[in-house]
Formats: C-alpha cells, structure tokens, sequence
C-alpha cells in the first residue's frame, strides 16, 4: 500500500522539527518512536491518512511529537477500541484506507486486553505497538501483568512472585493476523517493523524496553540483557504469527452483506383484510399459558388484526428469565382512542390456557383483580373458582392441542366480548392454524 | 423505534453488548445496517461498545449504543471521553429496576441522576426521555440532531415499559439524512477552535483533510495537552458553557395547561402515561389541574418550566424511583410552592394514584 513513486516526495519524517522527547534519558520510547517514524516514512503514506491513536502513560506522550497526522489521545487500555471504531468507519462506511497505529503500554494493554482480543479476532486493519518497559512508569513504577517473575517494582518490593502474562500468545491465540515479539536493543527490530506495517490486517508487536527511572534502578537490568528477560520467562521472540491469507474484516463483511438475502420487511399474514370494528371502548386482557405454547404471538396476531381495524393496541409480554421454560403471559389493551398507561388494574378479559399460566396469574394478583364483569376463559383440566359470572371452561388443550389452546381461549373471549366481529376472528384462526382453524371455530362461535 | 429514528436520523454504525431490555435497538440495528450499507458490531462488552461507537464518529460517521443501567456503569468512562473530545454520539439508555443487576424485566426511572451526572465536574449531558414508541423514534432523531450540534454525547432515557411495549405506530419511513457528521474546518486554529466559550468548535474527522489532535486530557484549543493554563481553563468552562447558552432552544415539553389550575403535575417518560390519564379523570370529576410532560429533561426546560407553574400552588412529580430524582433536580426552580413526590418501585405507577395524590392537594 502506498509504495513510493518515483513522482512523489519521499517523506523524510513525520516528526516535528526539533523533535525533543519527553522521555527520561535512556527510555526505550525514544527508540520505539524512531522506529516507527522510520516504518511510516518507509511507507511514504500522507500525513492526513494516518491515525496515532495513544494509550494513558508515558507513552501517550508520543502525540506531541508528530507534525500533521491525526493524534487520537484515549482513555487508559481503551485505545485499541476506540481505534477499532474509528477503522471500522474507515474501510466500511467510507471505504478509504486510513492507517490506524496504537501506541500502549504493558499497563494499558492488560486493562484494555479485552479490545486487543476484539481487534485481532476482527482483523481490524492497525498496527499496535505494545510497549512493554514492565512497570507502569507514570505512576511511579507499579507492578504490571507483564511483569517479569522476581522483578522489584513499587508493588513487588521483594520481587514478583507472579508470572507474567504471554500478551503474544494471547493475541495468537486470538488469530491475531501479525503478531512479533522484539526489543529495543534486536536488530531485527526495524525489519520486524516493516513486516507489521506491510500486514494488511490486525499487527501487533510487543516492544520490550528500559523504563530507566523505575525498572533499571532496582533491577540488574540493561538494554542487551532483554532478550534474556524474555527467554526467562518464556516469551518467544521473533515473529510469531503472520497469516497473510486472513482477509481483513472489511472484506469478509463485504462479502456476507453481498451474498445475504434480502432483509425481509414482516407484513401481517391474514388472507383479506378484517372488517370495521365496533368497539365502543379499550378492552383489557391477559392471555397466560406455558412457555412454548405461542401464546405471546397469538396476543400479537390480535394486535396485529385490531391495528388492521383501525384500532389502536398494546402488548406486552411477560415470561420467567429462562424464556423456554415456565409460563409465557401477555397483557393486551384495544382501544378506538389511543392508549396511555399500559397497566391494568382490572381486567375485561383473562384467559388461562395451562396451569403454569394459571399459577402465575395467581401469583401476580390477576385473579384477585378479576371482578363480575370480566370474561374468564379455562382450560376444561383447570380447577378455578371465580366470583365472574363468566367463567367459561372450554376444552382448549384436549381438542385444539398445547400449541393452539391460548390463541382458542383468547378467540373465544374476544367472540364473548365483541372484542372484534366474528368475521375477523375467523381470519385470525385461519391466519394461525390453517386448516385446523375449523375445530377452533367451532368452538368459538359456540361460546 | 428508537432504531427507527436512528436510521430516519443517518445513523450507520452501531455497537452494542445484549443487555434486556434494551437488546431489541441491537437486534433492530443488526437486522437494519447491512442494507443500508452501515454496520452494527457485535461488541464484547459494554467499554468496547461504546468505545467504538465514539471511535466511528471521531472518523465522522452517526454513530449509536444502547445499553440499561449495568451496561451504562460500565460506559461512564467514554460517556465522560466523548464529553471532552466534542464527540457527537448517541446513547440509548432503556432503563430496568437496580441496583447492580437488579430486575432485567422490570421497568424503573432509577438512572436518571446516574446518567446525568456520569461526569467528573457534573457537565450536562443532553437528555431526552420519550414516553412511547413514536416518541422513541422522534426523539432519537432529535437526539442525533443535538448531538451534532452541540458536539456532545446525548442520552435518550427509556425503560423497559416503553421500549419492550409493542403498540401501534403511524410511521412511514421518511427522511434520509446524511451518514455523516458536517465537517467544518477551523483552518489553522485547531481541533477545539472557539472565539467566545460559548461557541461550538467545528467538526472535523479524523482521516479528513483537516488534521484532528482530539485528546480526552486537558487541552487547550488546539488539543495540545496542557496542564491548568488560562486557555484550558477556558475549554473546560465552554464544554458546559456552550450547552447553558443553548437551553432555550432545546426545550421539548408537551404542555397540557389549565389557566386557573392550583396543582401541576410534572412527568417524563411511561409515566406521563399514566399521568395523562390521571389528569383527564380528575377533569372529568371536576377538578382543575394542569401537566407538564417533559421530554427534554437536560438541560432543564427553565421557560417551559416557569410558564407551567404560573398560578400553581402544588407540584406532583410521580416518578419510578424511590428519592424523587428528577424532583430533587426541579426543587430549587418551585419557589415556596409545596412539592410532592409520587414514588414507588416494582410496577408502573398508576392514573388511580396520581389522580389520589391530585385529589388530596390543598
């Protein structure tokens, strides 16, 4: 990508001129940034086309340094999420090619590990540049999970008794694209560079590095004496992953949007449309039954047929946390006028279709609430001693079966209220159960 | 609906973590997105979701998340990002019965305060609180419009009564807004460009042709890090400064006044359902009382306010929570009129109680 022409400029740096580094003598940050900068202005992108997104910590200083490109400086960790959005944005929606690097610290990465995971699993075009100097040094060089074993830090006085994390074998194992382990002191540091940048997808090198203020002091630590560090605690060095065949995230979603079917818009399936209504008020209902007994969609189905009246309707649903087990429950308004409180206090119609439906709407107080006035339906298998003049036991679950018993009892209410004509109770019934419809109706009218 | 007025709204990117109730805005954005040639991202928790929602509108698309009250815990910290950097974003907050983990299936206005004081400093985020499924689109639409506007993230405020009800909408698909935020250019001045504090910085992207030095430090107009000096100071005075000076014309309220009306009663969100039908009881028995339905809840509608309690003598505010919170927010604005507070948790309060609580009003 963007290989130097010989009609273009090379860009000789991306630094600004006079470039002073904020770092403490010795700090391997100066390095990591040289080496960037060379890698960038091998690739001679244009300046505008490059995002340095920053983690908290020393190491988020580095948006300073850099003249013309975009700087985003984050929250601590969350910089490899932020950048993920703004590739995201990049490659789909704007189609371009925005050259997204992270810089993060050992520290950061641990917090934000989460978003190293996302990202690489993704593929999100960017190169993360892990620095690793083992402490977090603006804090005053605290202990962090890449800390080597019996490494002396503010929170490890007598050494670390903890093994570091594998942060490499982490992001493999995530199927990061590119992943490469190095120092500041390896001289392949630079070629290892090179070969993230020219990785098309997700590339992420851990940089072990000197925090000269915090880790050198209390160490036996020099920059020649990581590769040993990181052979002691088991950290390969090198690259270690480079899938070059992994298409980025942009590609792979392209390719599923293209072949998917068309989004399909939800339209009502009765076969002509319900006749004008002659509802004078709102109805209330509660339909109960069990979990996997279409009770809510048979609620809806009403709704759906009232609304085509020119009604106006809520439902709303109610079923254990589980969702496949236990009782499944709507409660329903039909109204001419449109509706406010969704509540009901005290309800025009309920309708227990199983005994799981018929325990819950003992439990939240329907059946205290019924009064002479509200239709009742049951299953005929049911016990229930109502002060409704209405009870009407129907043989819902033996003659109509579980999967068609709330959608009978609650056809068999609305034809006992007038909730809507018979006409379009009719349509509802052949709507849901088809052929069987004719049982149901059967039923029903003769309620 | 709420996805439904991001989508009128040009919303193309959305992240999202499932969390009841608000799950159905990302089942809706994952169904919707791809053919509109937008994209919803299955995140893998709360922080990424929103972090990358901020990420895609820094690049200067629409960009949304929705969330309840655990997630928006976990959002804090970008809500707070977004805030400082003049990230326009969109946040759907369906709120469910807490504490902690608390009732996924119940509905509850307990995070209002939570979400309105989610920052470090107490800057206003916007807050818009729709009180039914139109609304839900309607004000979301909005709440893209303030965002842009105002560079800010802004929250629409639901509960698991409103945004899990399916009721009847008259909505035809309309409006087709741009995808991206309008990009302005403050030249050689800098990301954060103001002249008065009062002022709104213009947009610029990242990847765009201006370059963008965003920072959630302390900066100064440019977006250079800088510790205390005057002009930082100045930045962080406009961040609020620049939303007080707006307020008059953010205000959305539904006013239902009676003129010789002694009580008024104050709501948002379902339960200006129930008050509605409360309000309508007590009239048809013969007594006088007047309803302010607020739906711009931040910033505070002061002159919707201040017409509303002309003549009135007592103040009802029936809210989903047990402290009263957006009664506590209004207490210093009621003068010496006496306020009280319909509370209670567990289930919607009902027309019966508020039309109770207007009855007994001195």
């Amino acid at each position: 990508m963007n290989a130097p022409t010989p009609t273009q400029t090379r860009q000789r740096s991306y630094f600004v001129d006079n470039v002073q580094f904020p770092f403490c003598k010795g700090c391997g940050h100066t390095q990591v940034l040289r080496r960037l900068d060379e890698a960038l202005s091998a690739l001679n992108t244009p300046a505008e086309q490059i995002a340095l997104v920053t983690d908290i910590g020393c190491i988020g200083l580095a948006d300073g340094l850099f003249r013309d490109i975009h700087t985003v400086h984050t929250t601590h960790g969350r910089s490899t999420a932020f950048a993920t959005g703004i590739g995201l944005a990049d490659r789909v929606l704007a189609g371009k090619d925005l050259r997204v690097v992270v810089l993060i610290g050992d520290g950061g990465a641990m917090i934000g590990l989460q978003h190293l995971v996302h990202a690489a699993m993704l593929n999100v075009p960017m190169t993360v540049l892990i620095c690793n100097n083992f402490v977090y040094g603006m804090t005053g060089g605290q202990g962090s999970g890449l800390t080597p074993e019996r490494f002396i830090t503010a929170t490890t006085p007598d050494g670390n008794i903890t093994p570091p994390a594998d942060l490499c074998a982490i992001l493999t194992g995530s199927n990061a694209q590119f992943v490469a382990r190095t120092t500041t002191s390896d001289t392949n540091f630079p070629d290892i560079m090179r070969r993230a940048f020219a990785s098309p997808g997700f590339a992420a090198v851990e940089i072990l590095e000197l925090c000269t203020e915090y880790a050198v002091p209390k160490n036996e630590l020099t920059g020649k004496m990581l590769a040993g560090i990181a052979e002691q605690n088991g950290w390969a060095l090198g690259v270690l992953r480079e899938n070059a065949s992994r298409a980025p995230f942009h590609v792979r979603y392209a390719e599923a949007v293209r072949t998917s079917a068309t989004p399909k818009v939800r339209e009502h399936g009765f076969s002509s449309a319900p006749h004008a209504h002659q509802l004078a008020g709102p109805v209330s209902i509660v339909l109960a039954g069990s979990a996997g007994e279409r009770v809510q969609s048979s609620a809806a189905a009403l709704c759906e047929a009232a609304i085509a009246s020119g009604l106006y309707v809520t439902q709303k649903n109610d079923n254990p946390v589980t969702q496949g087990s236990g009782f499944s429950l709507s409660e329903v308004w039909i109204s001419p006028e449109p509706i406010q409180y969704t509540g009901i206090e005290r309800p025009d119609i309920v309708v227990a279709a199983s005994e799981a439906g018929l325990r819950e709407l003992t439990s939240r107080g329907t059946m205290a609430s019924v009064s002479d006035d509200t239709v009742f339906v049951v299953d005929e298998s049911l016990a229930v001693s109502m002060r409704t003049r209405k009870l009407l036991p129907l043989s819902l679950r033996k003659s109509l079966g579980p999967k068609d018993a709330a959608l009978g009892g609650l056809l068999a209410a609305c034809h006992e209220k007038n909730v809507l004509p018979d006409e379009t109770l009719a349509l509802i019934a052949r709507y849901r159960m088809g052929d069987r419809a004719k049982v149901c109706e059967g039923m029903v009218f003769s309620v | 609906m709420v996805a439904e007025g991001a989508i009128r709204a040009g919303c193309r990117f959305f992240a999202g973590y499932p969390i009841t109730p608000a799950t159905g805005i990302f089942k809706a954005m994952i169904d919707a997105l791809p053919a509109r040639g937008g994209l919803a991202l299955s995140a893998p928790d709360e922080i990424s979701a929103i972090a990358e929602c901020i990420g895609a509108a820094m690049r200067g698309y629409k960009a949304m998340t929705a969330t309840s009250g655990p997630g928006w815990a976990l959002m804090i910290e970008s809500v707070q990002y977004a805030l400082m950097t003049e990230t326009p974003l969109v946040i759907a907050l369906v709120q469910r019965l807490g504490p902690s983990t608390g009732g996924a299936t119940q509905g509850a206005q307990g995070d209002l305060l939570l979400a309105e004081h989610a920052t470090s400093g107490g800057y206003t985020i916007p807050m818009l609180a729709p009180s039914n499924a139109r609304e839900c689109a309607d004000l979301t639409e909005i709440a893209f419009a303030w965002a842009e506007r105002l560079r800010t993230p802004v929250v629409v405020l639901s509960d698991k009564e409103v945004g899990m009800t399916t009721e009847r909408v008259d909505f035809t698909d309309g409006s087709s807004s741009p995808e991206t935020y309008a990009v302005g250019t403050n030249g050689n001045n800098g990301t954060y460009y103001f002249n008065r504090p009062g002022d709104i910085p213009l947009f610029t992207a990242v990847g765009g042709a201006t370059r963008v030095i965003a920072t959630g430090s302390a900066h100064d107009k440019r977006g250079k890090l800088q510790k205390n000096s005057p002009e930082t100071i100045d930045v962080l005075r406009h961040l609020e400064e620049k939303i007080r000076l707006r307020a008059h014309e953010l205000e959305i309220v539904v006013e239902d006044i009676q003129p010789e009306a002694r009580t008024l009663v104050i709501s948002y969100g379902v339960t200006s359902r129930a008050a509605s039908s409360a309000v309508r009881l007590a009239r048809d028995s013969g007594l006088n009382v007047s309803h302010l339905s607020v739906k711009s809840l931040f910033p505070l509608p002061y002159a919707a306010l201040d017409r509303a309690l002309k003549g009135v003598e007592s103040v009802i505010v029936p809210e989903e929570n047990l402290t009263g919170q957006y009664r506590r927010i209004i207490a210093p604005y009621i003068g010496n009129r006496v306020l009280r507070g319909i509370n209670k948790i567990g289930n919607m309060i009902s027309p019966s109680e508020i039309l109770r609580a207007i009855r007994v009003t001195p």
